[in-house]
């Protein structure tokens, strides 16, 4: 099996158009709280919208002004230029600036193209542990989802079905843990930038051939040279992030990220989907109780932990943590989250980016003095 | 002669806390309104009874209760309880931007420059400890939008305080309603347990009582405004902003009584805020101007044109219907908290957002839009474009964007301001 196709980090719709000629829909979604089984268990394939190599975004733009976050408006961008060309859009309210986008994109679809494509917003709740009234809400949430996507295709959802989808993606999460062990080695075989490449391209295939790369890539891994030029083990953080040019830009100053706390990285890998009675019941306790990102209110102490934590077993040596210009929901983490990384004696540079590398030379630099500030 | 800026001083070296600052500038004003305009007095006496509650609950015995977003006051002021609305700190502070700069440059060192100049305001105020205060509670719910959610918890985790949150449904159906009805049963017996007190339901009927004379009043004064020529000027829809603090207090029905009876006698005399005559009727699409709230003045003074609403919502409040009925009431509540003014397109769909500012353009004829958009407001002018061709198309009207801060004057001075408005009156108004 060629794995290659893993590190063509651009949005990639080779696979969705195969899917889409059988006769089969693909449906586009935004932010990862969006229950993607119950799409492949109806035949759908999802697809992780993202903004990956968009330059400019002038159409966008004229939409959500400049005063919007760029990632977002990079993937208003592809999905009016065709750059995606789906049967629909689903998201949940991870954030304003993907409500916006997906609002913008609804809009126009339904107003000015005229086109009849399915589109969704489900609710999730920002409060989970501490709001024992948000599961109940969040399981007719996705029940609404289930029925409207039941309409829209013509084909019920089958317990069984979802029941070996679950399976799959389990499967693929923990795919993606074990290529993140390769990781906590002194040199990894793999790079930060690479690893950002192979999770990215998720969501651009449908799960078993995403599977079947996973398992040649870490079939070969043994095969890959070991990283010899990291001067200092890095974890990124922050806002959404699927430019694997960032990454590069800092590896070439000598880091190396060997973790990440973010949505396009290792967040939606990091637990396993348990079925606890209700399939329905257990989604919704899955993706409510997963530390994921800051959108969720009440999870902050534990996603700080988990990041501390992290740092102590992948021997960080410092932390990045970028936020996308407009970017709230990821701004405001270092009040509590540096001093807890200063106790346990990692440092964390904070950067300001767009979804483009406008800033190469710039980032370049500080790279480099941040290396050279905490190698060993 | 130098302006005395002595309270202002007092802040900036953090000798003065910003309660007792908003309390002495009150009475500041109200000393002048004596003088000078005795028959105005009622328009500063809520701001009065607001920032002097604030001040002294704790003085006289009573809980301390900050809150932020849509949360239900009437059960915190069922309890006996001081509801201490956060927007109110930063909108008060406005007009000075040296006031505001100094707390919001605290907040940045924390959270992005790009944060709302409300909530950076308010966790400024925090992190230099300045309220004057220490709360004894904190409520707040998870809208309006990605600042307060960034902002709130952080403030949850610095004040350590017993806290409340409320999981704020995304879209406005019955769904979310009864979500949000059961959070506030949930939040009954948490204020029950916080304060050691069971609910007092004559109490609670008191609070709602008034909160529905306010809000029916409410929606009479913005009826006035339909009027042609509108009878009140734009400032004073600022005033609107006082009730999501006040609104179960007989204080707040009190001025909308004022109010209403200001506008009604103007009516029939003929008169409006334009002194030659209403030309023009200007609809405010996005936030407030509070850091630039006299541009209402000179709009109405040099190109003879009331902003007659705003794109808050506070035209018709949602109202008790069976007030010995505790479900019914809590459903109420709920949907006040849904409908509430201020979060409009901000916490949900951009649908609902066009909804309302196609209601304003139906119910009060503007014939001028303006999207004077406060910046750290980025879900508002996300949706901009399908409200602005929603006017351009149903009413023919185009609209200016011109990119503000409510809060942070530094960002753009009024001088800036008026010449931009300036630029749209004269060459697509009055073309």
């Amino acid at each position: 099996m060629d794995y290659q196709k893993l590190f063509e980090s651009g949005v990639n719709q080779e696979a969705v158009k195969a899917w889409r000629a059988q006769g089969k829909k693909a449906i586009g979604y935004i932010c990862c709280h969006v229950p993607v089984e119950i799409f492949e268990a109806m035949d759908i394939m999802p697809v992780r919208l993202r903004a990956t190599d968009c330059t400019e975004s002038p159409d966008a733009d004229t939409w959500m002004s400049t005063f919007s976050c760029s990632h977002a408006r990079g993937m208003l961008q592809y999905w009016m230029n065709g750059t995606y060309e789906l049967d629909g859009l689903v998201t949940s309210d991870g954030c304003m600036m993907a409500a916006r986008c997906f609002d913008n994109a609804e809009y126009q679809d339904k107003n000015i193209n005229k086109k009849n494509l399915f589109f969704k917003e489900i609710g999730a709740p920002r409060m989970y542990k501490t709001n024992s009234l948000a599961r109940a809400y969040y399981v007719e949430e996705i029940k609404g989802l289930v029925k409207d996507l039941e309409e829209f295709t013509g084909t019920k959802l089958d317990n069984e079905k979802l029941k070996t989808v679950i399976g799959k993606y389990n499967e693929v999460r923990a795919l993606i843990r074990e290529i993140y062990e390769l990781r906590k080695a002194d040199k990894p075989v793999i790079s930060g930038e690479d690893c950002l490449k192979i999770t990215l391209s998720y969501g651009d295939y449908p799960v078993d051939e995403y599977i079947e790369m996973l398992k040649a890539f870490l079939a070969d891994a043994k095969n890959r040279a070991p990283i010899e030029t990291g001067r200092a083990r890095l974890m990124l953080i922050g806002s959404a992030m699927d430019n694997p040019g960032y990454l590069k830009v800092i590896e070439d100053k000598g880091g190396l990220f060997v973790n990440d706390a973010i949505c396009h990285g290792s967040r939606p890998f990091a637990y396993d989907l348990e079925i606890k009675g209700d399939l329905i019941e257990s989604i919704a306790d899955y993706y409510l109780g997963r530390i994921l990102c800051p959108r969720m209110l009440d999870n902050r102490v534990e996603l700080q932990k988990m990041i501390v934590d992290t740092c102590k077993e992948f021997k960080v040596d410092g932390v990045v943590y970028q936020k996308m210009q407009y970017c709230e929901c990821w701004g405001g983490e270092s009040l509590f989250l540096e001093p807890d990384l200063k106790a346990i004696g990692v440092p964390m540079l904070q950067v300001e980016r767009e979804e483009h590398l406008a800033n190469a030379g710039q980032l370049a630099i500080r790279a480099e003095a941040f290396v050279e500030m905490i190698e060993k | 002669m130098a302006k005395d800026t002595r309270l202002e001083d007092a802040v900036m070296r953090g000798e003065m806390s910003v309660f007792e600052f908003c309390c002495q500038k009150v009475e500041g004003q109200m000393e002048r309104m004596k003088e000078r305009n005795p028959d105005l007095l009622w328009t500063l006496e809520i701001q009065s009874v607001m920032w002097h509650n604030y001040r002294d609950a704790q003085k006289s015995g009573k809980k301390l209760v900050f809150f932020g977003g849509p949360v239900p006051v009437d059960i915190i002021v069922a309890f006996d309880c001081i509801p201490v609305y956060l927007d109110t700190v930063p909108i008060r502070l406005s007009p000075n931007p040296v006031l505001t700069g100094k707390f919001i440059d605290s907040a940045e060192k924390y959270v992005p420059q790009t944060t709302c100049g409300l909530c950076k305001t308010y966790l400024g105020t925090l992190l230099e400890d300045q309220y004057g205060s220490t709360p004894d509670a904190f409520v707040y719910s998870a809208v309006p939008c990605d600042s307060s959610r960034v902002v709130y918890p952080n403030m949850e985790r610095l004040m350590k305080v017993p806290t409340f949150s409320f999981d704020y449904p995304y879209r406005r159906d019955e769904r979310g309603l009864n979500y949000l009805a059961d959070q506030t049963e949930k939040f009954v017996e948490w204020m029950e347990d916080f304060t050691g007190k069971k609910l007092d339901w004559d109490k609670l009927k008191e609070a709602m009582t008034n909160s529905n004379r306010t809000y029916e009043l409410q929606g009479k004064c913005a009826d006035l405004r339909k009027h042609k020529p509108c009878p009140l000027p734009g400032r004073m829809l600022v005033l609107n902003g006082t009730s999501n603090a006040m609104a179960c207090f007989p204080e707040m029905g009190d001025l909308l009584q004022k109010e209403l009876e200001t506008g009604e006698m103007l009516i029939e005399l003929g008169m409006g805020p334009c002194v030659n005559g209403e030309k023009h009727r200007a609809a405010l699409l996005q936030n407030m101007l509070w850091s630039s709230s006299g541009v209402m003045d000179w709009l109405e003074r040099e190109y003879d044109t009331v902003a007659v609403m705003d794109a808050f919502g506070f035209q018709h409040g949602d109202l008790y219907q069976d007030l010995d009925n505790p479900r019914d009431c809590y459903l109420t509540m709920a949907k006040k908290m849904q409908n509430n003014p201020m979060i409009h397109g901000a916490a949900g769909p951009s649908e609902n957002f066009v909804y309302l500012v196609d209601k304003i353009f139906e119910d009060y004829e503007p014939d001028v839009s303006l999207f004077v958009g406060h910046i750290g407001c980025k879900h508002t002018w996300a949706s901009a474009k399908m409200v602005t061709d929603m006017i351009q198309n149903k009413y023919g009207i185009p609209s200016l964007y011109l990119d503000v801060d409510g809060i942070d004057g530094r960002y753009k001075s009024p001088d800036e301001i008026k010449a931009a408005i300036a630029e749209y009156m004269d060459t697509v108004v009055n073309k």
